[in-house]
């Protein structure tokens, strides 16, 4: 019997999606998941993007949430489809990135059979995913969309599986529309609303008594949302206090301001690793201590209060003991900060920390990001720099792959926004950056998207190019090609005895002439004189672009803190020595 | 542990590997113990004892207890980590409760020769108060509950007897906060 109340499990889906305000959806279609493809056949709400191959869906969906701030979402088939996203799905949990993955999965009768196609699809997402669900009921798949969406944005954010079997697909039930859904409070963990009163007193008190203060910023806040940026900016400005942001957090602080320190870490500036080590407050808003940015951990700002706000409670303690913490949303714990120096009209207007900025100058002054470009040879930080000077008047959007171009990108392209600079930090996967352009493009059409890229991690991906020639999306493929994988052969030239191990591509393709066999172009640059043409060639075409730059092939990325060793024992340049003692210990880090 | 602080830390409050139990309130659906069961793999904790069932039918929740051991560092990080699966309402480590009770339950066979490991046998499981399940010739099945250190405790004294048999199943402690 049929009701006109009832609709199919796909067409619920469907209902389910539009709700939620999804427009876009990445996905390969297959036998699993062919109820749900009829049903988008017969809409016009939904802009279905084919990629060409199940990984370049998931990291579209990731370029497309960061860039826009909604969440991503992909459908893919069962067995292969859904465990060629595993490593997608892994990198938007290490990152925080909200993603909905729907998977079709065997009809139910089979599951448990080895059916054609079938796989553990709950069994294998399990560790990679924030929660997933498998749907048994369609009864059930109205609510089960909706909290998945609600947990995938809330608290810290994450991916969110749902696999549907193939029969639930065809099956009949009432839709439930968002509105009528209550959410479980346990189930979301949204953190809470109220900011600790406590903390904030104790930091501005704190704040008054420090010499030697420093804001360290991540991700976090960018998953704050833009005000969090916007709260952060006044609170610098009120405060004169220098800061320094990870990897993520990249953009959260205008990268040109005076009290910008630029990122810290391994491969970070040298003011801001030492102002870490020598400061006596540390102030981390919504960064995680990862070992990329710690270094040494007995070695690690040793003298320094430390207040962490980061929302996820499993972040504060877990890698660096902290003085103060609160789990609260950032946006608002600033905020309060904030109102809180301006109704107590506190003397931190007096405050100029002379002494400090003076230190901090001086450390400035070894510049660290110098480098020396010849005549002939591109230096991939020139080509960076350049890059840059070239686009940063346009609305530009970086993503990247990962590698040594990655950590360039990081230090030589300035950003004045948040959610500008989309990168794989926590898993690191190369491959990356090409369809995270993808997905940043369909999020901001009329942007600059580039995507700043190796060689190597070019090749991981690169058949997501038919994908953006097919939606006309006109993305940036900004090759620093070295032949090598570049951070490989880096670590083996300081640890491993100059042994060369596999890190030489061999037989490389022709970008350009590739670049043309996709329908899309291709430009050269091979020398420094060919390299401000190139860039503006490729800005100025409005199609997909590769630009194949020639770099020089045995470019370290300095300055580097050596795995095991601590932020003040930088290698500024290939000339400085590494104390043996550390490089031993470090060899069998990461 | 990592870095020093100014604020002192007491000494030795991150080192010390102590047993935990933790109490853990969870919606009753499926995969919920692979979830935890695979945090604790995936993350490199210990299980020493794992316990499940439903405890309230109405509202579909299961309490899932578990022993552990780690530093103290280690326990309030296996808490938070608990604390983020969806599924779970609560996580508490009833050693940080001001008062709360542990019991386990074990079930023992014994097969044994002779009357005078028989006597020994009956002596033990009188001490213990352990009650007799089921008796025949040359076979006896005991339960006995109580902490999990009693258990042990038993289990050592029987060990004394020599040539009997013993085959045992223990329920891993449960615990309860008040």
């Amino acid at each position: 019997m049929d009701n006109e109340n009832e609709f199919t499990g796909a067409d619920i889906l469907l209902k389910a999606l539009k709700d939620q305000e999804v427009d876009t959806i990445f996905g390969y279609p297959g036998g699993a998941v062919l109820p749900i493809y009829d049903a988008i056949f017969g809409q016009n709400f939904l802009k279905h993007v084919l990629v060409r191959q199940e990984a370049g869906a998931v990291h579209a969906a990731e370029g497309y949430a960061r860039s826009s701030g909604k969440v991503g979402v992909l459908l893919v088939t069962s067995g292969p489809g859904v465990t060629n996203v595993v490593t997608g799905l892994t990198d938007a949990l290490m990152d925080s990135i909200p993603i909905v993955c729907i998977s079709g999965q065997v009809p139910s009768h089979l599951i448990g059979t080895d059916a054609f196609q079938e796989c553990d699809t709950t069994g294998i997402t399990r560790p990679c995913t924030k929660h997933n669900y498998l749907v048994k009921d369609v009864s059930k798949l109205s609510e089960t969309i909706h909290e998945a969406f609600k947990i995938a944005s809330s608290g810290r954010p994450g991916p969110v599986l749902i696999d549907i079997p193939k029969d639930v697909q065809f099956a009949k039930s009432k839709y439930i529309p968002k509105k009528d859904i209550s959410f479980r409070e346990h189930r979301i963990k949204a953190g809470s609303k109220n900011v600790d009163k406590n903390f904030v007193q104790e930091l501005v008190n704190h704040i008054k008594n420090s010499e030697r203060p420093i804001f360290y910023v991540g991700g976090g806040c960018l998953n704050s949302g833009p005000q969090a940026s916007q709260e952060l900016i006044k609170l610098v400005n009120k405060t004169n206090i220098p800061i320094t942001t990870t990897l993520h957090g990249l953009g959260c602080f205008p990268g040109e301001d005076k009290s910008s320190l630029g990122m810290l870490g391994m491969h970070g500036n040298y003011e801001a690793n030492l102002a870490m080590n020598k400061c006596d407050l540390m102030i981390n808003v919504g960064a995680r201590f990862d070992d990329r940015v710690t270094g040494r951990l007995d070695a690690f700002s040793p003298d320094s209060v430390k207040f962490h706000i980061d929302i996820d409670q499993s972040s504060i303690n877990k890698n660096v003991k902290v003085d103060f913490h609160t789990n609260t949303d950032i946006t608002q714990t600033l905020k309060e900060i904030n109102s809180f120096i301006e109704s107590d009209n506190i003397e931190l207007e007096k405050k100029d920390y002379t002494n400090w900025w003076g230190q901090i100058n001086d450390w400035r002054k070894k510049e660290c990001l110098h480098y020396e470009q010849g005549e002939e040879i591109i230096k991939p930080q020139h080509a960076i720099s350049r890059l840059y000077d070239l686009t940063t008047q346009k609305d530009t959007f970086i993503t990247t792959e990962v590698g040594q171009h990655q950590m360039w990108a990081a230090q030589y392209y300035k950003f004045s926004k948040p959610n500008r600079w989309i990168t794989s930090g926590g898993l690191g996967t190369m491959g990356f950056g090409m369809p995270a352009a993808v997905g940043a493009q369909m999020a901001n059409p009329d942007s600059l998207v580039i995507d700043i890229a190796g060689e190597a991690s070019f090749l991981m991906n690169i058949q997501e190019i038919a994908t953006a020639v097919q939606y006309k999306l006109p993305i940036k493929i900004f090759i620093l090609n070295n032949e090598y994988m570049g951070m490989v052969r880096q670590w083996q030239e300081l640890l491993h005895g100059s042994r060369y191990s596999e890190s030489y591509v061999d037989a490389l393709p022709d970008f350009k002439k590739l670049a043309e066999s996709f329908n899309a172009v291709g430009v050269r640059a091979k020398n420094v004189s060919e390299l401000d043409d190139a860039i503006n060639e490729m800005v100025s075409i409005d199609r997909p672009v590769i630009a194949d730059i020639w770099v020089d092939k045995k470019e370290n990325c300095f300055p580097m803190i050596p795995s095991g060793a601590a932020h003040h024992e930088m290698l500024l340049s290939k000339y400085d020595k590494e104390n043996p003692e550390n490089q031993e210990k470090g060899k069998v880090l990461v | 542990m990592s870095s020093t602080s100014v604020y002192p830390t007491p000494i030795n409050a991150f080192k010390q590997s102590k047993r935990s139990v933790l109490s853990v309130i969870v919606d009753n659906e499926p995969g919920i113990l692979a979830r935890i069961v695979g945090l604790f793999s995936g993350r490199g904790y210990n299980i020493e004892a794992l316990n499940v069932t439903v405890v309230d039918i109405k509202n579909n929740l299961s309490r899932i207890t578990i022993e552990t051991l780690g530093e103290e560092k280690v326990i309030s990080q296996i808490i938070a980590q608990l604390e983020k699966l969806v599924p779970v309402h609560s996580a508490t480590n009833l050693a940080n409760l001001s008062e709360s009770y542990e019991a386990e339950i074990c079930l023992v066979k014994i097969e044994f020769d002779n009357n005078e490991q028989d006597q020994k046998i009956l002596n033990f499981a009188d001490i213990y108060r352990s009650r007799t399940v089921q008796k025949r010739q040359n076979i006896v099945v005991y339960e006995i509950s109580g902490t999990s250190e009693r258990i042990n405790k038993f289990l050592d004294d029987l060990n004394t007897i020599g040539g009997i048999k013993v085959e045992l199943v223990r329920s891993g402690p449960i615990g309860l906060g008040i």
